[in-house]
């Protein structure tokens, strides 16, 4: 297939400024990459997080995460899991970065998560108030915004006070990719400054089950994700600010019904690839979501050089989790560690309906606070 | 790289009509698409009224889904923008389909399957919940569904700011053809009616009986509604090139966040928003014709626009109008269909009207509601408001090709 897109002469390169993770491997940049590289396993007991039955004792989960613990009392009442995981990690991205925040930007500095049905567990718990309560409408009106997808993110806003660009995209697996391209686009065209960008999910007995019943790569549960606080790096280091890693190219598509998802994947690959001006043979580390069509893809384009990360050992069958997960990996791959500084990175996410993307990365070895 | 962007396509599946002609007929004529729920049991339910497409048939509109296969909000989508492509007469562009994208926004995604899912495990328990049910559930589908049916390989995206959503995807596809990401967008939005929303909104106590009032003294609120709807976009060069009809051109944009309240609308950041989007298109507040308001018709939103609306225009303020009068609250959608009044008002030459509309708030000094009948007028920029829970304020600016 021909290449149109002419991307390359007008490049438009993501700098990651910190970033905010929260996983069992840890919460927080420095935790997840010290637990990531004790190389221990993820998983937890179920019955830990959820007393209901589930479709896997095991699961990768928060055991114990409570809102109030990392947020105080106020206000955390009403917040669902969800929603408490995208504010504490986008304070996580905030704290990371030495990017300040006042009211003289922030306006300009706003908000971009990923998801795949908001929280399915606040949804269906409304749901169900209407089939369960003495009269159907008699739910809990304080509870209906988080039948919205777009809670989370604007609760991160109320919580930080971010009045820029709020937005919520859904796209499972492939929301931390495409909210990455948004964010592209809104900072290239000026429409803000600072973007905290990436995805959560909640680990919670209907999503699992839900999850369980697609068939997906794993019946291993799964929840968390991260947030990058993403800023044009072109205008971080005309201001004298270093990122800590930089996201070379994003680029989305479909199959259309009309191509194998390896084949699209595989188009997509080459593009992006393109578009960074990076060879197959340059790539250190490739990190999928760990679908097999995946694999086939990146086996045509980019062949065993590279390191081949399945993401299903982070964040089990979790989607949303996974996507922001398979960032973070590399970015703690790199983290603190000078000897990756330059080392290039590839990420691949696809859907069971067609969508397919991928990202380059470029570390740098550095942690945000070292220039603190 | 820096193109113009016009609208060349339009889809609406509506209840007050499907298709652009039925569409317009019906929103120059003021009709309602009010009526009893039919898709929900509503026993208990103190309010029993909603906008549904009860036209709606995926099958017969439908070439390449399955409808058993998709949601009925993915399907919305999926129909709205084969509406839109073949209103653009753009069917002969498959061979580009690389170049054409998608985003497409909605407020709760599949919310009937969420509510079958529901029942389901009420009924029967977690194990064996239905693998066809969980395979509908992810709300990405909603743009997703637009790819496979129209065999789309550009990137799709599916915005969920609530109710503004759609208008995020319209100004999404501004900057992505201006920028030359593509060449074409098939943009919009599509939600589905549902127990928990139409429970949700009574219990906020904005909810009414009978009729959405926008803008009226005696306003109770919104009524929820469904449908999908979508607008196929290119840059101005190729719209000429292919002597395509254009609606209008997209001028430009504003995104605010509140960041303030979960629902409770905030004028400051709502005039900020249309700040914005008067300096994107590069037009001044007495440049604005026409606005098609938010106007969902609880006292909160309409009182809050119409502060903003006074901050940013002053005295002079535009003759507004709130096609939720007509249609009822249709979410990911309501921007979107706000966007296609938009666009003709100034193809047609006429302002949809406000229905129901009996005295305007006396607090509402000055303001022009297009109250009841529409009015024939010339308009040539046109202000698109939407807003929505999560502080989510999204505005777009439309114009007439000069």
């Amino acid at each position: 297939m021909t290449v149109t897109t002419d991307s390359r002469t007008d490049a438009f390169v993501l700098g990651v400024s910190g970033w905010g993770v929260l996983s069992p491997f840890g919460l927080g940049a420095d935790e997840f990459t010290a637990g990531l590289r004790t190389g221990r396993d993820g998983t937890v007991d179920a019955t830990a997080l959820t007393e209901e039955p589930v479709p896997d004792p095991r699961a990768y989960g928060l055991v114990g995460f409570r809102a109030r613990d990392h947020l105080g009392r106020k206000g955390t009442s009403f917040l669902d899991r969800r929603t408490a995981f995208a504010v504490l990690a986008c304070g996580q991205a905030l704290a990371d970065s030495d990017l300040v925040v006042d009211d003289g930007n922030r306006d300009r500095v706003g908000v971009v998560l990923g998801t795949s049905v908001g929280s399915l567990q606040s949804t269906s718990d409304y749901s169900r108030d209407t089939l369960v309560q003495e009269k159907p409408y008699l739910v809990n009106p304080i509870l209906f915004p988080n039948t919205v997808l777009n809670c989370a993110a604007g609760q991160a806003a109320i919580w930080h006070q971010l009045r820029g660009v709020n937005t919520t995209l859904a796209g499972g697996g492939m929301a931390t990719l495409a909210a990455l391209r948004y964010a592209t686009t809104v900072l290239r065209r000026g429409r803000a400054e600072a973007l905290l960008v990436g995805a959560v999910d909640e680990y919670t007995p209907q999503l699992a089950w839900a999850q369980h019943a697609t068939a997906a790569p794993t019946t291993v549960g799964g929840e968390g994700g991260a947030v990058f606080l993403v800023e044009d790096a072109a205008a971080m280091r005309a201001a004298g600010r270093e990122p800590v890693a930089e996201i070379l190219a994003v680029d989305l598509g479909h199959t259309g019904g009309r191509t194998d998802l390896a084949a699209a994947l595989a188009d997509r690959v080459r593009r992006v690839l393109d578009q960074a001006d990076v060879g197959p043979q340059d790539l250190a580390t490739v990190v999928t979501s760990g679908a097999a069509t995946e694999e086939q893809a990146l086996d045509e384009v980019v062949g065993p050089d590279a390191d081949r990360v399945a993401i299903t050992d982070l964040a089990g069958n979790c989607p949303t989790a996974a996507g922001a997960l398979q960032v973070a990996a590399v970015l703690a791959h790199q983290r603190g560690a000078p000897e990756h500084d330059g080392c290039l990175s590839l990420i691949v996410a696809s859907t069971a309906d067609g969508s397919v993307g991928a990202a380059v990365l470029k570390g740098t070895g550095r942690a945000a606070r070292d220039h603190r | 790289m820096n193109r113009r962007v016009v609208v060349t396509g339009l889809g609406p599946v509506s209840s007050i009509g499907i298709g652009v002609d039925a569409f317009t007929t019906a929103l120059r004529a003021g009709r309602s698409g009010i009526t009893p729920i039919a898709s929900f049991d509503t026993t208990g339910f103190l309010t029993d009224r909603a906008g549904e497409v009860h036209e709606f048939t995926p099958e017969a509109m439908l070439t390449r889904l399955d409808p058993a296969d998709w949601g009925r909000s993915s399907l919305f989508a999926a129909a709205a923008a084969r509406l839109a492509l073949t209103d653009a007469g753009a069917t002969d562009l498959p061979d580009r389909s690389d170049r054409i994208g998608v985003c497409m926004g909605t407020t709760s995604g599949e919310s009937q399957v969420v509510e079958r899912l529901t029942e389901h495990w009420l009924a029967h328990g977690y194990p064996d919940t239905p693998q066809r049910l969980a395979r509908q559930l992810p709300a990405g589908r909603v743009a997703e569904a637009v790819s496979r049916e129209l065999g789309l390989t550009g990137a799709a995206l599916t915005v969920s700011t609530a109710c503004s959503a759609s208008n995020y995807a319209l100004g999404y596809a501004l900057d992505v053809i201006a920028t030359g990401e593509q060449d074409y967008m098939l943009v919009g939005g599509a939600d589905s009616v549902c127990r928990w929303a139409h429970a949700g909104f009574y219990r906020l106590g904005a909810l009414a009986a009978e009729r959405c009032a926008p803008f009226d003294r005696d306003r109770a609120g919104v009524i929820t509604a469904e449908g999908g709807v979508a607008l196929f976009l290119e840059s101005l060069d190729s719209a000429r090139a292919r002597g395509a009809r254009i609606y209008c051109e997209v001028l430009g944009y504003g995104l605010t966040c509140d960041a303030k309240h979960p629902t409770a609308p905030d004028a400051t950041s709502v005039a900020r928003c249309m700040r914005l989007a008067h300096q994107d298109a590069g037009v001044k507040p007495d440049e604005v014709d026409f606005i098609c308001a938010h106007g969902t018709a609880t006292p909160a939103n309409d009182a809050a626009e119409y502060e903003a609306v006074r901050d940013v225009f002053g005295d002079r303020l535009p003759p507004m109008s709130s096609v939720k009068s007509m249609l009822g609250h249709t979410m990911g959608a309501a921007s979107g269909f706000s966007a296609l009044a938009g666009a003709l008002a100034i193809s047609s030459g006429f302002l949809a009207p406000t229905i129901n509309h009996v005295t305007t708030d006396p607090a509402m000094t000055g303001l022009d509601v297009v109250a009841n009948e529409s009015r024939p007028e010339q308009p040539r920029i046109v202000q698109v408001n939407g807003f929505a829970f999560g502080g989510n304020n999204a505005i777009t600016i439309l114009g007439r090709l000069a």
